[in-house]
């Protein structure tokens, strides 16, 4: 298992050198210019000329690749144009609101998505079902900005209960940092809830006409114990499938809904960086999203291993 | 590894963010009432006055930095920090005393060396910084408390040069800061101003911290703008970058925040029925719209094609393409400067005013041999006004008969296309659209836009001799009558030859908490004299 997994690692370089090439190469010959947006409207051609001298961006592609590479294989990721600042400690900066949105996503929609699939694929057919698998539609058809709009109104205008907007650090405690996120986790978990529901649901259904779980019924084992053990055991591999796949969904969602309750993260970071032309900060992090999918999957092919035991590598 | 061994990490894991959660400080309500929450127009991403001259950073700036001069609420150069100053009777010789007192950030004093330093590197940028270096014969500092600038010939608005609140502003810095490459960015921010920077807490695009400058000498007088007593309140000024506007919005009425500097129009009903919230005008020097004919091809390079699309446009739908319904909101602009300053003036204006004569405005445009080329109109979709007078125009252009290449894009893109002096198709262009603070359209000094010297004008290098000539006259203005008259030709002049094409004038909102008190109307947020209560 070991060596598979540092072969998987190994294997992730040319990835990656792949990746980095496709990104430079496509932000070299997108329209736009940071110094135009650094100068400010008022600037003179000739001041813009001067910023993009002083930043090497008049250089050629080849000798601004060239020095690109040479940074990232000495670990460096770049300055940012505008802010002056390590783009490595600007990832740093908005990582943690990131991972809080997606680990509490995550959460939340294993521990519904799961149970409700289950549940629908028990009752298929009857009015639960359809009320559930009604949801999922609900869940796959709103976008993440309307569920987050209505959330918002609801849960912070009208009733007061949440905050708005932003992020508290879990070192600030541990509610502060969970009452910033629970209604940007519902409103990114939607389509993710909905998918895993019907995926579950799905994986379910093709189980539970298994003859071992007609064996454990004629045992007289008790329907949770069929259901939860027995059965979406087995059910497991699909599902682990899906919600690793979805992990890369959350990771655009999570642009939208940052952006929606003004969480300091990764993805409105992305996108700042695009709308100014800060080639290494949007460099910087497409290499990290890259690399994260990349081990997500590895670790979705190890989570094989631990809930199907005739998975070998 | 087995599962037990991953969940009982997981449980671990868990356990000990909430203990460690559960153990820590909540902020005392005393600190929030003393902290002002403010969410700015855009993005801080960088900070540094000089390098970066978006508004956003000269209101960052201006808390940070202090000035020697500053403009009131009057446009009139008040001394800031600066004690006194001589001027020689041929005008060519100044002498400044800089108050006693006056301290960096770092606890340093500020001096006479780190005026000279600041000033050099801000004249190297500064459009009216640029015509004072073309006319100096040296700058020095003579003690540390008096410094002299010695120039060829007087130049009348060098007062109004140092205190003007356009950006870059003559902000003070430390000499070793100071004598950073102007078209480098720096990397400290070791101010001279009420309020310090907190870079430590600095998330760009999220969060950026001021604070307090206790050792900080106010001037006695009542602010009014850069000018005045700069009295800070608070202990804290949080901005918090909040990129959607409804999100804003409901922030602001949660309580979340405390002052919000332009929400959008749309929002605005809303704010004023919240019993919680002032909604006011909250810069009264607004903005002009406009759009620029690129002057180097056919159809705009003749004259008569430019007067023909003024002819025909009607500024109303500009406007309330803008702005929608409220009427407070917008005023017709027969000419280039802002309305309600003193020295707005409309002579020359006639071809902006009345009915809008379509059939005239064709037949101009015929005389002008437009043959049907493509007109390239660059509009960036992501700023709610640009995309808004884009489309008026559009409709604008296509009622003339003219055969519109529409080029929908963003900010970032117009921003670099437009540089571009090339034909239109290839890769130039020969229209686009922005718009222009109106602070920086109250005279002739800090309005880029207006220039017409050819190659050296903004983007579409207009050339207009008798708007050289004028602006140049404002410049000899020895009293605000030969101002008033030289404004009134430029206008004229600058109306005739279509340097571009004004749509109106607009202006926008701020809103704050009913908590807070103290805010005024000005070109940009001041954050002297606002308090807040629990």
């Amino acid at each position: 298992m070991l060596s598979y997994i540092l072969r998987r690692i190994v294997a992730t370089l040319p990835v990656m050198a792949i990746v980095a090439l496709f990104v430079f190469s496509l932000l070299y010959i997108a329209p736009g210019d940071p110094a135009v947006v650094i100068a400010g409207d008022q600037a003179s051609p000739e001041d813009v000329e001067r910023i993009r001298q002083s930043l090497g961006l008049d250089r050629p592609f080849l000798v601004q690749f060239g020095g690109w590479v040479w940074r990232i294989l000495h670990g460096d990721l770049g300055t940012s144009i505008f802010t002056n600042l390590p783009v490595s400690a600007m990832i740093g900066q908005r990582l943690g609101p990131t991972l809080s949105l997606m680990i509490v996503t995550l959460l939340l929609t294993i521990v519904v998505a799961v149970p409700l699939g289950v549940v629908a694929a028990w009752k298929a057919g009857s009015l639960i079902d359809r009320v559930i698998m009604g949801f999922a539609v609900f869940g796959f058809s709103l976008p993440v900005f309307v569920v987050g709009y209505m959330l918002a109104y609801i849960f912070a205008l009208e009733l007061e209960w949440l905050p708005v907007q932003g992020y508290t650090p879990l070192s600030q405690g541990f509610w502060p940092w969970l009452e910033n996120l629970i209604l940007p986790a519902i409103a990114l978990g939607c389509v993710y809830i909905a998918l895993v529901a019907r995926i579950t649901r799905a994986a379910m259904l093709e189980v539970l006409q298994q003859d071992y779980i007609r064996t454990a019924k004629a045992k007289g084992l008790g329907q949770g114990g069929i259901l939860f053990i027995h059965a979406l055991k087995n059910a497991a591999v699909p599902i682990v499938t899906v919600i690793g796949i979805g992990i890369a969904l959350l990771i655009g969602g999570a642009v939208v809904t940052e952006s929606v309750f003004a969480i300091p993260g990764l993805g409105r970071l992305t996108i700042d960086a695009i709308l100014r032309r800060d080639y290494p900060v949007i460099q910087g992090i497409v290499l990290l999203f890259s690399f994260v999918y990349v081990l997500v999957n590895l670790m979705i092919d190890v989570v094989y291993t631990l809930v199907d035991p005739r998975i070998r590598y | 590894m087995d599962r037990r061994t991953v969940l009982k990490g997981l449980a671990g894991a868990g356990s000990l963010a909430l203990t460690g959660g559960l153990s820590a400080p909540a902020i005392a309500q005393g600190a929030a009432a003393r902290t002002l929450r403010f969410v700015p127009q855009a993005n801080l991403a960088n900070f540094d006055p000089i390098w970066g001259t978006q508004y956003v950073v000269r209101n960052a700036a201006a808390m940070v930095w202090d000035t020697l001069y500053g403009i009131d609420s009057s446009f009139r150069p008040q001394r800031q920090m600066v004690e006194s100053e001589e001027v020689t009777d041929d005008g060519t010789t100044w002498t400044f005393k800089l108050r006693p007192g006056l301290k960096f950030h770092d606890g340093e004093p500020v001096l006479s060396k780190d005026v000279v330093a600041s000033l050099t590197r801000w004249s190297a940028r500064d459009p009216m910084g640029l015509m004072i270096k073309a006319l100096q014969q040296e700058l020095t500092a003579v003690d540390d408390r008096t410094f002299k600038w010695v120039l060829k010939q007087p130049f009348p608005k060098l007062l109004y040069a140092l205190g003007k609140n356009n950006s870059p502003c003559s902000f003070i810095m430390p000499e070793r800061i100071a004598q950073t490459d102007p078209f480098k960015q720096i990397s400290e921010y070791i101010g001279s101003g009420p309020l310090k920077f907190a870079k430590s807490e600095w998330v760009p695009g999220a969060k950026a911290v001021f604070e307090k400058f206790a050792d900080y000498s106010p001037r006695q007088e009542k602010s009014s703008w850069l000018a005045g007593g700069k009295q800070v309140m608070v202990d804290r000024v949080e901005w918090v970058i909040m990129p959607d506007p409804a999100t804003a919005a409901a922030a602001l009425q949660n309580g979340e925040i405390d002052w919000w500097e332009n929400p959008i129009a749309d929002l605005v009903p809303v704010l004023k029925k919240n019993k919680n919230i002032s909604v006011d005008i909250g810069d009264p020097l607004g903005n002009i719209g406009s759009f620029r004919m690129n002057f180097l091809y056919p159809p705009f390079n003749d004259v008569r094609a430019r007067r023909a699309v003024l002819m025909a446009l009607s500024q109303e739908d500009y406007m309330r393409a803008i702005v929608g319904d409220d009427n407070s909101l917008w005023k017709p602009l027969p000419g280039y400067f802002t309305p309600d300053t003193p020295l707005y003036t409309e002579v020359g204006g006639e071809i902006l005013k009345g009915k809008r004569d379509l059939d005239a405005a064709k037949k101009l445009l015929a005389e002008s041999g437009y043959s049907g080329q493509p007109v390239t109109c660059l509009v960036a979709q992501d700023q709610p006004i640009t995309k808004a007078m884009g489309d008026v125009t559009a409709d604008l252009l296509k009622k003339l008969g003219m055969n519109v290449d529409f080029v929908a894009t963003d900010w970032g893109t117009v921003g670099s296309r437009r540089a571009q002096k090339t034909p239109p198709g290839q890769g130039g262009w020969n229209m686009f659209h922005t718009w222009h603070a109106g602070a920086d359209c109250v005279n002739p000094a800090p309005y880029t836009a207006i220039r017409a010297n050819g190659d050296k004008a903004w983007f579409g290098w207009p050339t207009s001799e008798a708007t050289e000539k004028e602006v140049a006259s404002w410049f000899e203005a020895k009293n605000i009558d030969e101002e008033k008259a030289a404004m009134g030709r430029l206008n004229k002049a600058a109306i005739d030859d279509v340097v571009y094409a004004p749509t109106g004038f607009f202006l926008s909102y701020t809103a704050w908490r009913k908590n807070v008190t103290g805010v005024a109307k000005g070109p940009l947020p001041f954050f002297w004299g606002v308090s807040k209560s629990a």
